[in-house]
Formats: C-alpha cells, sequence, structure tokens
C-alpha cells in the first residue's frame, strides 16, 4: 500500500494495479452420463487462477493496450479494476478510488465499453439513451449537447441516433456505446474489444476518436484487442498477459525486439564496403552482388535466449547506416500478427519477476529498454 | 448433393432412420446439456411437481362449482380437460421449440440452422430439450388417465382408437397454430407477444365445452383459431354431445384429419416463409 | 475533467424508459388495446356461460361479482404483461448476454434501477388499467365498488398488492442469477403466481385446504385481496385485517429481497457478471 501512495500522481490517477489475482471455483462435470447425472447432486469443483500477481499502471493521459490470447485474463482483469470482480488478492485503484470497494465512486470516474454488448436500451432512439444517462450520472444539460456535438463530430451519429437501437447495424451500435461510456466525461476509460466485428472505414473512426479523447481530453484508457493494426495506431505501451500473468510490459519496440526478432534490412552498400563486418547482433542473411540482406543475429531467433538481445530494428537500421555507405535502403519487418503470434505460443520460460515487483513504480528504472533477455521493462515508463 | 442419393424405397428408408437415428442422439446429448445446469434442473422438476397438483386442483374446482356446465356433466368435462393438457404436453415435447422462435431470429442461431444439411423446421425443434415438458407430460398424463377412468360409457376400441387419434389430432392443431403464427417471427420480433397471447387463449379456452360461449365466439374459436379440434369437439363425439356441438357431426367426427390437414398446411406456409426469410441485421 | 459542478442526479427518470418504448411504437399499443379488449370480453362470456347453469351465489360470489372480478383481473394482469422481453430488458435477458455489468457500472445501485424501471412500469400499466376501467364501467360489464368503504380499501389494496407483486416478481428476478438458463423455472412460477393470485379464477371457488395454504403464501396478496375488496367479498369491516396482511407481505419480501440483491451482488462481484 505503502507502494501505492508513493507512487507519482499521475500514476494515481490513472490506473493502478499491484500483484492482481483472481482465482475462481467452478464445478467441473464427470465424463459420461452416470457422471452428468451424479454432477446434479454431487458436484465436482475445481480452482481455476485465472489472474495471476498482475501489475502495473497507466498514467492519467494515456492509452495502454492489454494484449493477450483468449482466456489469457484480459477480461478478468479490466473487470477487478471496473469494480465489478473483487481480486482474490491484491489491489487496484483507478483514479484513486479503490474500484471493487467503492463501486458507486468508482463508476462516476469511469465509462466502459464490453465488446458487443451494449449498455443501449435496446428499444429507445440512440439519443434517449444518451438522455438517460445524463440524468442517471447527473450531466449538466449544456455540457451534455456539448459533447454530444463532440462525440458526433467525430462519430458521425447523428446519422443515426435517431434510430431505435434494435434496428441500428453493429457498427452504429458501437459507435454509439463508446458516446454512452464517455458521456459523463470519466478520466478512466476501459474498453474490451471496442472494435470486434467492425469494418475498416468505422473502425478507423473509432481509432480517431479514441486518440483524440486520449490526446484532447486527457483521458487514461485501457484497452484489449486482437487487432494488432489498432495496436500499432493507438498504443504507445503494451502489456502483454499470458496463462493469467504477466509476460511483457512496454513500447510495441521492445515487444518486436524480444518476439519478433526477424525484421529484414535489405541494402544496396557501396561496394567498397563489402568486406566490413557487420554491427555487432546483426548478420548477413544474403548476399547478392552490392544487394545485401541483413537481419539479427543468429542465437537471437525469437525471443532470443542466448547473449545480448538482437538490436531492434530502429537501432539495427541506425547501426547500418553509420556502418557502411548505403545507397538505397528497404526495410521489411515482420507484421505485428507475426510477432504476437510468437509471443503468444512462447510458454512462460520464466516468471517475469521484475515486472511484478516493479510494477507499480512509475518511472523509468529500466527504461532503457535495452533490458536483458526475460527481464520486461518496469512499468509506467514515460515514452 | 443429390447426387449420391439412393432413390429406391430401402435407400429411403435407410436416409429416414438415419435421420431419426441422429434426431434421437441430439435429443440426448441436449437433455445432458439440461443436467449441466444443476439447480436449474432440480428447480424445474421440483417446481413441475407443484404445478401438477395446482392444475388438477383447478380443473376440478370449476367442474365441482359448475356442474352441468353448458349441458355437459362433469365427467364430460373433465374428458375435454385430459385430452387438452395431453395434447398440450406432446406438443411441447415435439414441436414446442416454435413458440420461442423470435429468439432462435434475433439471436442469429436461425441464420446457422440454414447452413446446416437438416431441415431447419426439424433443427429448430431440437435446439433445446424440453424439460419443462416432463412435467407437462406428467400432469397431462395423469389427467388424462383420470378422466378416460371417470368416463360414463364403455372404452370399445373403436372409441379407443378414435380417442388415441383425438389427442394426436389435438397436438397437430397445436403444432399447427403455433407454427403459423411461428411465420410472423421469422420477420417481426414481435411475434412473441402474439404467441404468447395465442398459448393464452388456448390455455383458458380450451377446456370448456364452447356451447356455454355465444354462438360467434365459438365459431371464431373453431374457424379462426381452431382450438374446439383440440379436445371439446373429438370429446363432443365421445361423450354423445355430436348433436350440438355448434358444428355438423362429420366435422367434428373429422377432427384429427382436420388437425393433420392444419399441419400440413402450416407447415407448407412455414416453408414458405423460410424462403422469404431476409436474416436479422447487424 | 471530472467536473465538480454535477447537475441533480435524476435517476428515477430511468422509469420512463419501458413506457417510452412502448409510446415509439403504435404497432404494440394497438396490439395491447385489441388483446385488453378481446380478453375482457372473452371472460364476460365465459362467466355468464358458466353461471347460466346455476342460480344465485357460488361460494359467495353472485354472477355480477364473479364478472367484475374476472375483468378487474385481466386489467390488473395488465400491468405486470409489459413486454420488456422483446426489448431484451429482463433480468433474465441481461445475464443471459452480459449486459448485467453495466448495471453495475453506474452510480445508481442496480436494485434501485431495478425498482425504478419497475415503477415506471407498473405505472405505465396503470394508465391502461384505468382506461379499460373506465371503458368497462361505461359499457355495463363492470358494477361500481360495493360500498364507499370498499372503494377506498380497493385502492388501499391495490398500492399494497402492486408492492406484494412488484416484489414476488423481483424475487424471480433474483433468481436468474443463481439459475438462470432456460425460463422453465420462471414460467412454472409465474403460472403459481397466476393460480394463487386468483388471476385463473377467484380463489373463493377453491377448496378450503387450497385457500388456506395459498393464506401462506404472498400471491393471494396481490390480486385476491384488492378485487375481492372490490366486489364486497371481503367486508368493509374485515378489510384492515386483510391490509394488515398484504403490509406484512410487503415488509417482509422487501426484507428478503434486500437480501438477496446483497447476495446476488455479491455473485456478480465473485463471478464477474
Amino acid at each position: 500500500m505503502a507502494t501505492l501512495a508513493a507512487g507519482p500522481d499521475t500514476a494515481a490517477e490513472g490506473i493502478v494495479a499491484r500483484n492482481l489475482t483472481r482465482t475462481f471455483h467452478t464445478a467441473v462435470r464427470r465424463p459420461g452420463f452416470a457422471g452428468a447425472l451424479r454432477s446434479l447432486v454431487d458436484p465436482l469443483r475445481v480452482e481455476k487462477t485465472a489472474v495471476r500477481d498482475v501489475s502495473f499502471s497507466v498514467e492519467r493521459g494515456r492509452l495502454l493496450a492489454l494484449l493477450g490470447p483468449n482466456g489469457a485474463g484480459k477480461s478478468t482483469t479490466i473487470k477487478m479494476l471496473t469494480g465489478i470482480l473483487t481480486p482474490t488478492s491484491g489491489e487496484a485503484r483507478v483514479a484513486g478510488v479503490v474500484p471493487y470497494r467503492e463501486r458507486e465512486r468508482n463508476a462516476r470516474n469511469i465509462g466502459a465499453v464490453f465488446g458487443q454488448r451494449t449498455q443501449l436500451w435496446w428499444d429507445l432512439p440512440a439519443r434517449e439513451s444518451f438522455a438517460v444517462l445524463r440524468d442517471v450520472y447527473g450531466v449538466p444539460q449544456a455540457e451534455h449537447r456539448a459533447r454530444l456535438a463532440e462525440f458526433d463530430s467525430l462519430l458521425e451519429l447523428s446519422e443515426f441516433w435517431d434510430t431505435r437501437v434494435r434496428h441500428l447495424s453493429l457498427g452504429q451500435r458501437v459507435r454509439c456505446d463508446l458516446a454512452a461510456a464517455l458521456l459523463h466525461d470519466p478520466p478512466v476509460v476501459f474498453l474490451d474489444e471496442p472494435t470486434i466485428g467492425m469494418d475498416v472505414v468505422v473502425k478507423e473512426q473509432v481509432r480517431g476518436f479514441l486518440r483524440h479523447q486520449v490526446e484532447r481530453r486527457g483521458r487514461t484508457v485501457l484497452l484489449t484487442t486482437h487487432d494488432m493494426t489498432e495496436v500499432a495506431r493507438l498504443a504507445e505501451r503494451v502489456v502483454l498477459i499470458n496463462h493469467g500473468r504477466i509476460v511483457l510490459d512496454g513500447s510495441l519496440e521492445e515487444i518486436r525486439g524480444r518476439f519478433g526478432g526477424t525484421w529484414q534490412v535489405h541494402a544496396t552498400l557501396d561496394p567498397a564496403e563489402l568486406e566490413g563486418a557487420p554491427p555487432p547482433g546483426i548478420r548477413v542473411v544474403r548476399r547478392e552482388g552490392p544487394r545485401v540482406v541483413f537481419g539479427p543475429d543468429g542465437s537471437g531467433g525469437p525471443g532470443g535466449s542466448g547473449g545480448a538481445a538482437p538490436p531492434t530494428v530502429h537501432r539495427a537500421l541506425r547501426a547500418i547506416v553509420e556502418r557502411y555507405r548505403v545507397t538505397d535502403l528497404a526495410l521489411e519487418e515482420n507484421d505485428l500478427e507475426d510477432v504476437m503470434r510468437a509471443a503468444y505460443l512462447r510458454r512462460e520460460e520464466r516468471p517475469v519477476r521484475d515486472a511484478a515487483e516493479d510494477g507499480a513504480v512509475a518511472d523509468g528504472a529500466a527504461a532503457d529498454g535495452a533490458a536483458g533477455d526475460g527481464a520486461a521493462p518496469a512499468a509506467g515508463r514515460s515514452a | 448433393m443429390s447426387l449420391a442419393v439412393d432413390p429406391t424405397a430401402a435407400g429411403r428408408l435407410r436416409r429416414w432412420a438415419r435421420a431419426w437415428c441422429v434426431a434421437w442422439r441430439i435429443t440426448r446429448l441436449n437433455f445432458r446439456a439440461q443436467l449441466e445446469y444443476r439447480a436449474e434442473f432440480l428447480m424445474s422438476v421440483g417446481m413441475g411437481v407443484a404445478w401438477q397438483s395446482s392444475v388438477i386442483v383447478f380443473a376440478t374446482v370449476l367442474l365441482q362449482r359448475f356442474p352441468g356446465m353448458g349441458g355437459w356433466s362433469g365427467a364430460d368435462v373433465l374428458l375435454i380437460v385430459g385430452m387438452r393438457m395431453l395434447a398440450h404436453a406432446l406438443y411441447v415435447l415435439l414441436f414446442g421449440r416454435v413458440h420461442s422462435l423470435s429468439f432462435l431470429v434475433q439471436e442469429g442461431r436461425l441464420d446457422a440452422c440454414l447452413l446446416r444439411p437438416m431441415p431447419v423446421y426439424r433443427q429448430i425443434q431440437l435446439s433445446v430439450f424440453p424439460t419443462h415438458g416432463l412435467g407437462d407430460l406428467a400432469v397431462g398424463a395423469t389427467m388424462f388417465a383420470f378422466a378416460v377412468q371417470q368416463a360414463a360409457e364403455p372404452w370399445t376400441a373403436g372409441r379407443a382408437v378414435f380417442l388415441a387419434a383425438g389427442v394426436a389430432g389435438g397436438m397437430l392443431v397445436e403444432a399447427a397454430v403455433f407454427t403459423a403464427v411461428s411465420c410472423a417471427a421469422l420477420r417481426f420480433p414481435s411475434a412473441f407477444y402474439w404467441s404468447t397471447w395465442v398459448d393464452e387463449l388456448m390455455a383458458t379456452f380450451g377446456s370448456y365445452p364452447l356451447s356455454i360461449l355465444p354462438k360467434a365466439v365459438s365459431g371464431v374459436f373453431t374457424f379462426v383459431l381452431p382450438l374446439a379440434f383440440v379436445a371439446y369437439l373429438p370429446a363432443g363425439v365421445l361423450t354423445g354431445h355430436g348433436a350440438a356441438l355448434g358444428v355438423p357431426f362429420w366435422l367434428a367426427a373429422a377432427s384429427p384429419a382436420v388437425g393433420l390437414a392444419l399441419f400440413v398446411a402450416a407447415r407448407l406456409l412455414w416453408n414458405r416463409s423460410l424462403r422469404h426469410y431476409t436474416g436479422v441485421n447487424g | 475533467m471530472a467536473a465538480p459542478a454535477r447537475a441533480p442526479h435524476r435517476p428515477w427518470r430511468t422509469a420512463w424508459i419501458t413506457p417510452r418504448g412502448e409510446l415509439l411504437s403504435p404497432p404494440r399499443l394497438t396490439a395491447t388495446a385489441l388483446r385488453l379488449t378481446v380478453q375482457v370480453f372473452l371472460v364476460v362470456f365465459l362467466w355468464r356461460g358458466l353461471y347460466a347453469q346455476t342460480d344465485g351465489a357460488v361460494a359467495g360470489l353472485d354472477r355480477e361479482q364473479a364478472v367484475a372480478y374476472a375483468v378487474l383481473a385481466v386489467l390488473a394482469l395488465r400491468i405486470r404483461e409489459l413486454d420488456r422481453h422483446s426489448g431484451r430488458d429482463t433480468v433474465q435477458q441481461h445475464l443471459h448476454h452480459g449486459t448485467i455489468v453495466y448495471w453495475f457500472l453506474r452510480p445508481v445501485a442496480p436494485r434501485r434501477y431495478h425498482a425504478l424501471r419497475a415503477l415506471g412500469d407498473q405505472l405505465y400499466g396503470f394508465a391502461w388499467v384505468v382506461a379499460g376501467y373506465l371503458l368497462c364501467r361505461s359499457a355495463g360489464v363492470l358494477p361500481p365498488p360495493a360500498s364507499a368503504e370498499a372503494g377506498a380499501a380497493f385502492l388501499a389494496g391495490v398500492v399494497l398488492g402492486q408492492l406484494v407483486l412488484y416484489r414476488v416478481m423481483l424475487l424471480v428476478d433474483l433468481l436468474c442469477f443463481w439459475t438462470l438458463r432456460d425460463g422453465a423455472a420462471l414460467r412454472i412460477v409465474q403460472f403459481a403466481q397466476n393460480l394463487l393470485s386468483g388471476a385463473f379464477a377467484p380463489l373463493w371457488f377453491f377448496p378450503g385446504w387450497f385457500r388456506t395454504m395459498s393464506d401462506f403464501l404472498p400471491f393471494q396478496a396481490t390480486l385476491n385481496t384488492p378485487l375481492s375488496l372490490y366486489i364486497g367479498r371481503i367486508p368493509p369491516s374485515e378489510a384492515p385485517h386483510a391490509l394488515l396482511v398484504q403490509a406484512v407481505w410487503a415488509v417482509g419480501l422487501a426484507v428478503l429481497t434486500r437480501w438477496l440483491w446483497h447476495r446476488a451482488a455479491l455473485r456478480v462481484v465473485s463471478q464477474g457478471g
């Protein structure tokens, strides 16, 4: 708790999760028909830890993407931070409030959209749902009108907000849901897969809206998504969670560095340069006359388990340009989806203790990003 | 698909048997699925017992309080009640899912049905196991057995066959009515509201001799919402009220056939409606 | 951000949601009017038909009383039968679709929100009842209350009955937090409510043991008590006792449902909705 209180103000007003753990007890059925009957009277209970020791923080006015495969524990984490779920152990603070202890106070500070679940009333036009929420949250009329106008300019809501929700298309409905979640001007916003199932145009519109909310309105946003383009466009920082644990907390660059070390730099070099050894951590993959393809050094396959981690593509680029005289240069980076696939598929090879211990300290202790292998940089790094 | 179809009678029989086999297997799985939700299942069963006693109380109350209803003796009215309840239970077990078709449509599950190689109507019936239908059947069968035992005239073979045909016909009438109503559910989500109302009307007015109602009303219940064919008319034939049923005797005697005809017509209408199904938006 | 100047918090405006949805869809209004009219006429015919063979009172109810009881029951059921289902707005559906989480994310306690919504629904249904009542009175199918005292006791009984009814229905809704799958159990509870409240047939027709049983259940307080007060089957001298029983049920169920709300919230909190 001392750590929580000691954290810089910006983090305390954003989101702080410290050692959050959540265990569920579920009844499993026994196999076979007789088993099903027996489970009726004597259910078999098992314990399952959905989230284990998760710590991270998001400063005010920042967007963090929480990534992970299905069932990794993202939604459970979000539910604990919104106050719907009480953690088994650990603690959370959202805009200075412990969400599950002061649910109603927390509710005023947060807005939330859970995927395709709508909070709008099916039989009312969206605009009337907005008016109901205005009354529930006690938003002054002038403010409400101004905010609706702002949301309309970004999301083009007025084209359909007089239609009853049941007749809206998915994209229209989720846009209305986003507006509904932000109508009471919450400083912290949780979005659990908000763009799932939307077409590209609407997705782009929603991303623009979110960027606006973060950059102009200074809202803190925690976003989960499976859409890597979205991550690339929106998130400066990501937390990667798998099997209920944090695997990595850092910038996209760092994720690429750790899991996607398979970038390639296609360079055309001055013929005089061809003999020099490549910079450390970089090897020559192919050579055809003056055209050379560089890649990360051998041991540094995905994850780079031995020696120093291979440089990120940007570092490598700089090193290559500094070392050689380059006449032409092309970059072939791994698709972010490939990177994530590598990250998801990798079993927890070693516990990421550093993140757990330093997670709540919202300062860049290991902000260098040159952290050794396996050690995730501390949370809360200001990028 | 039709390429590999064996056109002979034996082939048809084999396909038919296989289809039933699949339906049976799905039903078993559905039943298992119901067992998964422990509290719900136990409550359904427990409530079924409570329900069983209350329905019988209700039916006997009115008979005791109002003897000689419309010129019908208590035992005769009881036969209407028993036949209707058994027919209803069989309808719930075999065809009852059409009632909630609008939910399948709204949740987009009908679209999934359209993609599978099995008749859509059958898939709807197999969408969930009607646990509460077991309660219905217990009530219905008890009531029916009691009514049959109370009947004044002895049960000859011919009368017994007509009785069975009457119950089957009643089931088909009810299935026909709800199948026809559910056609609307393919388009309008509000169809559930009407379906519920029809259900309520059939439950309320299906158990009385319709002769106590004014001619116009009993005419509506015969030719518009044909609940007279569920139990009133066949029971009237069996209890010797044939002359005063409000319809020609031959029509009352043909009730089982009317049930079958109505059901076939409803199914044709349903298939037609399905062809015009446009899906849910979003 | 986080402007301190908040407008007055007006969660009671949520009461307006269902009526608003209804008013926005005229076909539904027509359907309601049609169904109500047809149903009233059918029960009038039915009870007149049943009484045609008897002369005088049955179980202390004469023909006019029985018809009045049945008509009022049809009207009263209307209060409850708002179509929240097609609006995907029942507790069961919210639990099924997972949208119940939003109830727990707003600065209005779910318990309060549920009560406000029900209040709005009941007031809206009440408007229908009043209209239907006046029409039935003018059409001559419904006599006036047995006496002025009976009328006053009836009004008190209606209010208390609605309180009990709300909590019985709430009990069913709360049950969904534990058993949310098939609606069978809910339908059966609803059936029991109809039967034991006198919606199907006046409770006075039932045998003694049945009425004794229903004395120990809350259902008769929802409908049978006010309707019996109206037709004078419960004389005004016995009205205080009948009203007291209703009040006891209203309070007892309030305590029970409050506790269940607490448990339901804990359940959401421990399972995540």
